[in-house]
């Protein structure tokens, strides 16, 4: 049995369609046969591939890389930095101060966000209390962290709580719940809420962000899962209760 | 440590173990995907000026490929094609549950390495890390549209195999 259609099925399964194309193939896809049963195919073998090994950067090839790197010797200064002394670097100073007393800014939350998903990956350090129970992670939060956001495990759909850890986001103290969905990792963090404007659903560096506020806390979601995934771990993680 | 070298650890090394794990899929051989990714570290740093934002992981897989690509020029002159498998299996915690899962993940692992070059490349890089169409496009360097039917066949061909084995 063959579809014309199976091409654009199969994008819409892979979450590549949004909108009047994404309803067009999803009303395709509930009446035709051929197509459901690529979309059956499909979620099974992506299972399966689930099982299959997901090789990690062994740690002497990591140490080699950072020995290498600081071999690099720094590249010769652009001539137009040369060029950007005097009255233009004054200006150019100035400029810079301005932002910097500037409250965080949308874009530089997504950016605060990500590099705390970032340097805990790199670090190796993206658990400081390892636990699948929301009852010792929540305790071990308000602890450290001193916050107390609702902490909860959802396995049954597929997010695993593996723990979480004390983080910094924008100079605010945050607790991270870590999450482990399949072989990635989703960090959501929660921080005191102080009225600034959260930003977009955004992509940065290889991650998507997602921020929202719920009582005194200002959350995000941050992770390089595929984007259906992070639409379905937001929907629990805002509708969770304390 | 200076300015670039920080922005380069925060946005590149993130994605250090998906480098890796496209090597070490592409090459099959763990330590073809070493030097792989050593070399593609090493140019993605000298290149990092050039990387104008946009998505880290992707370019660097970008890179990734193109070292394998021009490595294996130079493995296929020599002409051996390697394929490795030890290092299949994580510490798990139960020894029996994981001697089952993974006599289970080195037959799954065996199938996939066996798939030609351009199906296992696709199938990695959208199941494995991912990535978006456009994204396996730039990747590889092909049209969307190739990426969109290479899938398709790669997914059949696996699905075919897999039948066959279990």
């Amino acid at each position: 049995m063959t579809c014309d259609e199976t091409l654009r099925t199969q994008s819409y399964l892979d979450g590549e369609l949004d909108g009047a194309a994404a309803q067009e193939a999803e009303r395709h896809l509930q009446t035709c046969a051929a197509c459901q049963a690529l979309a059956a195919d499909t979620a099974d073998l992506s299972d399966l591939l689930r099982t299959a090994t997901r090789h990690r950067a062994p740690d002497a090839l990591r140490g080699r890389i950072g020995t290498l790197l600081d071999r690099e010797r720094r590249p010769a200064r652009p001539f137009w930095l040369g060029a950007a002394s005097g009255a233009g670097a004054m200006a150019l100073a100035a400029s810079l101060a301005i932002f910097a007393i500037l409250p965080p800014s949308a874009a530089t939350l997504t950016g605060a966000v990500t590099d705390a998903h970032a340097r805990a990956l790199v670090a190796d350090r993206t658990i400081m209390v390892a636990s699948s129970n929301h009852h010792t992670v929540k305790p071990w939060l308000a602890a450290h962290a001193g916050l107390s956001p609702p902490v909860t495990d959802f396995a049954s759909d597929g997010f695993v709580l593996t723990g979480g850890r004390v983080d910094e986001v924008a100079g605010s103290r945050a607790a991270v719940m870590v999450y482990r969905h399949g072989n990635h990792q989703i960090d959501l963090f929660a921080w005191p809420d102080r009225g600034a404007a959260l930003p977009q659903p955004g992509m940065a560096h290889g991650f998507r962000s997602r921020f929202w506020k719920s009582g005194d806390l200002d959350f995000a979601a941050v992770s390089d899962v595929d984007s259906g995934a992070f639409e379905k771990f937001t929907a629990l993680a805002r509708a969770q209760r304390e | 440590m200076d300015d670039r070298r920080r922005r380069f650890e925060a946005q590149a090394l993130p994605h250090l173990d998906a480098a890796y794990n496209l090597a070490r899929w592409l090459s099959r051989s763990p330590a073809d995907a070493d030097d792989i990714v050593q070399d593609a570290m090493l140019r993605a740093f000298r290149g990092f000026d050039g990387f104008r934002g946009g998505d880290a992981k992707a370019w660097l897989l970008t890179i990734v490929r193109n070292c394998w690509r021009s490595a294996g020029a130079a493995t296929r002159r020599r002409g051996h094609t390697p394929i490795e498998d030890e290092n299949l299996v994580d510490g798990e915690a139960d020894p029996e549950e994981a001697a089952i899962q993974s006599g289970a993940r080195r037959r799954l692992d065996t199938l996939v390495a066996q798939l030609p070059e351009e199906f296992r490349e696709v199938l990695i890089l959208r199941e494995m890390e991912d990535m978006s169409y456009r994204e396996i496009a730039e990747i590889t360097g092909a049209p969307i549209g190739t990426v969109m039917s290479r899938l398709a066949r790669a997914r059949a061909s696996l699905r075919e195999i897999a039948k066959d084995c279990t």
